[in-house]
């Protein structure tokens, strides 16, 4: 039985008195008596708040008022009146797409938040370039780039497109009339649609012409497979199944390809019995020769002869060989036995812009019956078009007036293509369809804004067999108009061309849907019987070929050229790119001619170091057939040809933004119509050159950083005990291993989940593209080059890159040379050293040195593995970071968000560049420490999925950023409580170890030790 | 009763009586400053508002706009910090350990040290809090109990323990310097004429009667207060030093720090009691007090610390030579031979070669030659903690991190900006304070007094 308890108020409701009653039913109070005090004037004269009282009220409540409107500024936010379908605030939504910047092609993911594109992925459709190279990573920010041109303008002044297509439109008309030509000049087109169009052109105007220029050519490579498999494309790259291979000049890893080739060169690099064995020869250190097993130094006019010398050895013919180094033909020698030996499973490539070269190759490639195996010319790759001639007779056509109506379209011949500036302007009239008022729009009568790759439609046949489609994943954020429809307005045809997209894909027969959710289709393998004449037709060529190279020019000085991250010079003004470090000489912010520490002496070159460290280089002067390159920088290089001088393309731009005007020299000025390299005289300058490389040692001083063994060694040895000892403490106990030697108790890492990644050594090529995956996700500041030559870079992740030595602790004692000597040679790279790279960030150790020392327990350990940091909490005093080992931690210097100096460089300071900004990541504040989280928002946000599920968490649910941006799967990272987890499998591989163990701090992050395949 | 032997040199000279030492310390009160001392003041003080606007400056702009980078994240800040807590080693030790030990030499000199005990850990103070990235939650460092949730500091970290070991020493410093200074207030009070200054040494001098009782206290107060700030001079420098001890980089994990960091404070602090002393005794001609026999008294001091820290030096490159530590073998080689190796040998000669010459009488009884010394010996502790912090730093494990430290003019601009603070602090003290403790020197003028002494030998002679 409930009891009925009653409390009361008070002994008034207990005794029930009148009072309680009344107030009982009056249960509001009555209403303030305002009329009658106020109304009464003697109660008024009578009262006692005088005039002073009154004005204290009144201050006070002022003051009160105005304390309590201290706020932060209201930001005003309007919500969805009616919310799309597709966009949930916090929930990312990607869309399948492509990426084309005039260069490169990939199929990608484009992650978008509240309608915000914030960051490019890697395809996950397995199609043609489904990796994320380090440009196609930093290539969302050029979308958000206040450099671009918002509306059309005439010269100066602004217009508006019905004026532009009109005054094209008269223009064209005019130039038939007066009987001169119509000319369209683009980079590569390989979109099926944009063909049409152009086809459409043609049909309307007899004297339309279309011409196809790239500023970074292979035109020539184009022109020997044309003859060869009557295809103008190159053939498709089969690396996974070659076991050798040879390259002669080509930085096949590096972008100079429009095939990605790095994950397929990385599966045959996985250490075992068939693993690859690559050859590189070649003037410049490049990443892809960084990665050799063997390289040898040759100048780029020997390539030819190179090439020669290996065809006579794997064919037994007997072509003319050009000089050629001892040295060289040694190893050439052995690389033919080995080439010879996998006849089919082997492929040798040519570098450089270089017909006869290309051809050699081509001829080498059939001797060892490759082609239709690793080089399968049946399979064309379209991503490269360009053609040097035809641009060379545009160039005479302008000079001799023939051109009435020019429109350019994604092309820059006034920056890239030597004496095209002075030309454009006597076309009659010219049109730049184009991102930006760059070199060339600012010479055009007309210059209109075209779509980024991200608000754009578009189909691609990037390859024989791929249908691709790109789909805009924000509205147009400008007045802008797809050069197609321009175009297309010429015939009076107002059709969108994101119609004309998706009714070619309707005329295909397949669904606009489905090939928009995966971003292309898979139509066919895409081998054809093009190429099967090809083999038979490279063997008869070859002697011609020879003959042909062995012509090449040579001199006392070749610059040869090279890309970096910034590539042609499409995509220069993003700081993500600049502030990414070249992979081999960490240079920043700048290109310079690499030069060989034997030819700097020669000439009197000098890298010196200012007291903090910052290096400077001494300049040079390079002249080409007349062309003079004043105050060019010259950095020494280890690994670099006698005679040799590498020079990047893609810097020097002057009308390209804020933050790459006047950044490098332009080495397009020395290039003649796409050479590989050119014979150039060089004086030294008196000027000095500040360079921005973030890192000043550069051997590993005889300490094991990176473990590293031969591919014998290795396969002798399955256990790795005696190629990868484990570092030990003798203790009174006997020999304890360093990760298992405590002061401390051991957090519980058993129960919950444990991440831990992996880092193979043997996958890593050193490309840098996790490095600004990391930089986006992360919203990571750029700092600039002066920040940077302060050695205050603020990447999470880096790729420390190491040259061997002459001298080891072992030679050293051998020589009998003292230790001080000794320390100091061996800081000294060797001539032609071995290259290793290692990418480091945050090892989230288990005994974090970190940790004990902040004052205020900003940075602490997870129960998940992870070493955490508190921005919120940190003071900072900087103290984790100097007693971090790995030193990985990166200090907010300044407000880089508002600070002046900043500007100019970090993107998040303007209002456009902010959208590009995560908002899973906080921007962290002046003054406090960050450093890599494992993504901990991804980790966050799978955990969160995993949970409304109600399922436990899947391994490669998700990745952090940078394992997702690596195409070699370098980076594996998962929860090793999960024995199923790939990282758990490797954990135990005998390749594995911590790096600098014997400090004892158990890292979370483990290495694969580098196994070298040398013969 | 106490007794002298005859055999000592008198520790006041100029057969002074009561009196004479009165006026002698009141003088620099009570008359007007001399033009040396305005000179001096302008100096100090151009230069302490040097300092304040390189302090705004880093506070408004941030620490990049000190010379640090992502290797090197302390150097000049923590280099001066610890210098300037080890100078103030000084003051500590001559009051509270001699004090403990009953050396009645001390009492001439006390008080000016502990002026400067006290004035350079202000000094010091302001690095560790202006180095902060974010000054303003510096608080962030107290562990004060707070709403933010179960936010406490962590006991861990050595930089807390400094917070603890600072402010302790600096409250423990200041309460027995003050406690000390009532009877001499009291006596300034006793002697003023203008109203208003007798008004503020009557409230500086906390009612001071000179009754038996008030002197049976400030005795006791004053042994209880040397007994506690005596294990302070062992445990502020101690625990400085496991700022680097404590953590992984060659060069800094050293289980040697807390007695060669000791020593090196008493080192310097020594060395800058002469420095300020030859410079007071002879502005305010305080030769009878400070006499020669305390400048070598202090300079023996500066030889023996001086030799316990070449020792530290040479047992921490036999230990990283005798470790087989390939890294710390290599910190140690790279600081003497590496691109700092010559901030390593000025430290070498001025801390280990420089202090070997004291062990001439005829030079550790030359002013000029002391006060060269003296300063070199400073340059040299200066040149320990910048050798001990950068180049430890500058290349540590992985040779891909290796850089170079150069200070920027912010940098110069705060560490001459305390130097003008400590002498503006000083200055001020010399014209307001008693700078040599009279009461105390009053109680040895009849054992130890140039008067007292004579008779003695007089009466000595007269009874063979």
């Amino acid at each position: 039985m409930a009891s009925e308890k009653k409390y009361w108020k008070g002994f008034d409701e207990l005794g029930n008195t009148p009072v309680a009653q009344k107030l009982a039913q009056n249960e509001f109070a009555e209403d303030l008596p305002v009329e009658a005090i106020l109304g009464d004037g003697a109660l008024l004269e009578s009262s006692n708040t005088s005039r002073r009282d009154f004005l204290k009220f009144v201050g006070f409540s002022t003051a009160a008022a105005t304390l309590a409107a201290c706020e932060n500024p209201i930001v005003e936010s309007i919500p969805y009146v009616v919310k799309p379908d597709a966009i949930t605030p916090g929930i990312p939504n990607y869309y399948a797409t492509s990426y084309v910047d005039g260069q490169d092609f990939a199929s990608v993911l484009i992650k978008t938040r509240e309608g915000r594109p914030i960051k490019v992925e890697p395809g996950d459709k397995g199609f043609f370039n489904s990796g994320t190279t380090a440009r196609a990573q930093a290539s969302v920010l050029s979308l958000y780039d206040s450099a671009r041109l918002s509306s059309p303008v005439k010269g100066e002044e602004a217009s508006d497109w019905k004026k532009v297509e009109a005054a094209l439109k008269s223009a064209v008309e005019k130039s038939k009339t007066e009987g001169k030509t119509f000319t369209l000049l683009t980079s590569s087109v390989f979109s099926p649609s944009t063909k049409g169009v152009i086809e459409r052109m043609r049909g309307a105007y007899e004297n339309f012409n279309h011409v196809q220029w790239d500023a970074a050519s292979v035109s020539q490579k184009l022109d020997v497979w044309e003859a060869l498999t009557g295809n103008r494309a190159l053939p498709f790259y089969d690396l996974k199944s070659a076991k050798v291979i040879v390259s002669v000049g080509e930085d096949f890893l590096d972008g100079g390809m429009a095939q990605q080739l790095a994950s397929d060169y990385a599966v045959g690099r996985k250490p075992g019995a068939g693993m690859s064995r690559h050859y590189q020869f070649e003037s410049n250190l490049s990443m892809t020769g960084s990665n050799a097993d063997q390289r040898v130094k040759v100048k780029a006019s020997e390539y030819g002869a190179a090439l020669a010398y290996l065809y006579n050895q794997v064919s037994g013919a007997s072509v003319r060989v050009g000089a050629l180094s001892a040295d060289a033909k040694k190893v050439l020698d052995k690389a033919a036995k080995d080439l010879v030996a996998h006849k089919g499973a082997s492929v040798v490539f040519s570098g450089g812009n270089i017909g006869a070269n290309e051809h050699l190759a081509a001829a080498i490639n059939a001797a060892l019956s490759n082609i239709g195996t690793t080089v399968q010319a049946g399979k064309s790759v379209y991503v490269a078009q360009g053609n040097d001639l035809s641009l060379s007779n545009l160039a005479s056509d302008l000079k001799a007036g023939r051109v009435g109506a020019l429109v350019v379209w994604g092309a820059n011949p006034a920056y890239a293509a030597p004496g095209f500036a002075d030309l454009i302007k006597k076309a009659t009239f010219s049109l730049a369809l184009t991102d930006r008022l760059d070199e060339t729009a600012s010479l055009c009568t007309y210059s209109a804004p075209v779509p980024h790759y991200l608000e754009s439609w578009n189909d691609y046949t990037p390859v024989a067999g791929h249908y691709a489609v790109a789909q805009p994943t924000i509205a147009p954020l400008f007045d802008s108009k797809p050069a197609q429809e321009v175009l297309m307005s010429l015939l009076g045809d107002a059709t969108l061309y994101k119609d004309v997209v998706r009714s070619a894909v309707a005329a295909r027969g397949l669904s606009v849907n489905a090939i928009l959710h995966d971003g292309g289709v898979q139509l066919s393998d895409g081998a054809s019987g093009a190429g099967s004449g090809a083999a038979a037709k490279a063997l008869a060529g070859a002697s011609v070929a020879a003959e042909e190279a062995a012509k090449a020019a040579t001199g006392e000085w070749e610059v040869v050229f090279y890309q970096k991250a910034v590539g042609a010079g499409f995509q220069a003004n993003n700081p993500w790119l600049h502030e990414l470090p070249d992979p081999i000489s960490r240079v920043t912010w700048d290109n310079y001619v690499t030069i060989s520490a034997a030819d700097a002496l020669k000439l009197g070159v000098e890298n010196t170091s200012e007291s903090n460290g910052a290096i400077n280089g001494s300049c040079l002067t390079l002249t080409v057939n007349g062309t003079t390159l004043e105050r060019v920088p010259a950095w020494i290089q280890p690994g670099q040809a006698a005679g040799t001088l590498g020079l990047a393309l893609g810097y020097g731009r002057t009308k390209v933004g804020k933050v790459a005007d006047n950044v490098g020299v332009n080495a397009y000025s020395l290039m003649k119509s796409g050479s590989a390299y050119a014979v150039a005289k060089v004086t030294l300058a008196e000027d000095e050159h500040e360079f921005a490389s973030v890192q000043l040692g550069n051997t590993m001083m005889g300490r094991k950083i990176v473990n590293e063994t031969t591919l014998a060694t290795f396969l002798a040895d399955s256990t790795g005990k005696s190629w990868n000892e484990k570092a030990e403490f003798h203790t009174l106990e006997g020999s304890v291993k360093a990760n298992e030697a405590n002061l401390w108790p051991d957090h519980d890492h058993k129960t919950l989940h444990m991440w831990n990644m992996s880092i193979d050594l043997n996958s890593c090529i050193g490309c840098g593209a996790c490095v600004v995956a990391c930089h986006i996700e992360n919203n990571v500041p750029v700092v600039g080059k002066d920040e940077v030559r302060r050695f205050r870079d603020m990447h999470w992740l880096r790729i420390d890159r190491y040259y061997s030595s002459d001298t080891s602790h072992e030679s050293a004692e051998a020589d009998g040379v003292g230790v001080m000597a000794k320390y100091a040679a061996m800081e000294v790279p060797s001539a032609s050293p071995e290259v290793v790279f290692q990418p480091v960030m945050c090892q989230h150790c288990n005994h974090a040195p970190c940790e004990t020392v902040c004052p205020v327990a900003a940075t602490t350990h997870s129960q998940e593995g992870l070493n955490h940091m508190t921005y919120n909490r940190c003071i900072g005093t900087r103290y984790c970071a100097n007693n971090c080992p790995y030193k990985v931690r990166r200090f907010n210097w300044f407000n880089y968000m508002k600070n002046d100096k900043f500007t100019g460089v970090n993107p998040s300071q303007d209002d456009l560049g902010r959208m590009v900004l995560n908002p899973d990541v906080t921007v962290r504040s002046r003054g406090v420490m960050e450093k890599c989280s494992f993504c901990i928002q991804r980790i966050q946000y799978a955990k969160l999925e995993a949970k409304k599920k109600g399922e436990p968490m899947v391994d490669g649910a998700f990745t952090t950023a940078c394992a997702q941006a690596c195409s070699t799967g370098a980076l594996s990272f998962g929860d090793v409580n999960n024995a199923k987890s790939a990282v758990a499998a490797v954990k135990q591989d005998a390749r594995a170890y911590h790096l600098l163990e014997e400090v004892g701090t158990q890292p979370s992050v483990f290495y694969q030790s580098k196994v070298r395949n040398q013969a | 009763m106490h007794y002298e032997s005859p055999v000592r040199e008198p520790l006041v000279l100029g057969n002074k009586t009561y009196h004479d030492i009165t006026l002698d310390v009141v003088r620099p009160v009570e008359s007007t400053a001399p033009k040396a001392w305005w000179i001096a003041f302008s100096i100090a003080l151009a230069m302490f508002l040097w300092g304040v606007g390189a302090i705004l400056w880093t506070i408004a702009n941030g620490i990049g706009s000190w010379g640090l980078n992502k290797t090197v994240g302390w150097a000049w800040d923590i280099t001066n910090f610890v210098w300037w807590v080890g100078i103030g080693h000084a003051g500590t030790l001559i009051s509270a350990v001699l004090l403990l030990f009953r050396q009645k030499w001390r009492m001439s000199i006390n008080r000016s040290a502990e002026a400067m005990t006290i004035f350079s850990v202000i000094q010091a103070g302001l690095f560790p809090v202006i180095h902060m990235g974010r000054v303003w939650v510096a608080y962030f460092v107290l562990p004060i109990p707070n709403q933010f949730g179960s936010l406490w500091v962590n006991f861990n970290s050595p930089l807390l323990w400094d917070v603890f070991a600072l402010s302790t020493y600096l409250s423990v410093s200041t309460v027995f310097w003050y406690v000390g200074l009532i009877p001499d207030f009291a006596m300034i009070r006793d002697r003023a004429i203008n109203p208003i200054q007798k008004h503020i040494y009557r409230i500086l001098s906390f009612g001071w009667g000179g009754k038996a009782k008030h002197w049976q206290r400030f005795e006791e107060v004053s042994l209880v207060l040397a007994g506690l700030a005596t294990p302070l001079v062992l445990s502020v420098h101690t625990i400085v030093s496991m700022d680097f001890a404590t953590s992984v980089i060659p060069g800094w994990h050293t289980t040697i720090f807390p007695p060669y960091f000791v020593a090196g404070a008493i080192f310097s602090g020594f060395a800058m009691v002469q420095t300020l002393l030859i410079i007071v005794r002879k502005l305010f001609k305080m030769e009878d007090y400070i006499t020669i026999q305390h400048i070598e008294m202090m300079n023996i001091i500066i030889m023996v610390t001086g030799s316990i820290v070449g020792v530290a030096y040479i047992t921490e490159l036999f230990i990283a030579y005798y470790s087989g530590v390939e890294y710390e073998q290599y910190a140690f080689l790279n600081r003497a031979t590496g691109p700092y190796w010559w901030a390593y040998w000025s430290m070498m000669t001025c801390n280990v070669f420089s202090p070997q010459f004291m062990w001439s009488k005829k030079l550790r009884t030359n002013l000029v030659f002391t006060f060269i010394i003296s300063i070199v010996v400073n340059i040299g502790m200066w040149f320990e903690r910048f050798v001990i912090i950068v180049t430890s730093l500058h290349r540590d494990y992985l040779p891909s991190s290796w850089a170079m430290f150069s200070p920027s003019s912010i940098d110069i601009a705060f560490y001459m900006g305390t130097i003008g603070f400590f002498f503006v602090l000083f200055l001020l003290y010399a014209r307001t304070f008693p700078v040599i403790a009279q009461a105390e020197l009053k109680t040895i003028l009849k054992s130890s007094g140039a008067s007292q002494k004579k008779h003695h030998t007089e009466d000595d002679h007269a009874h063979h």
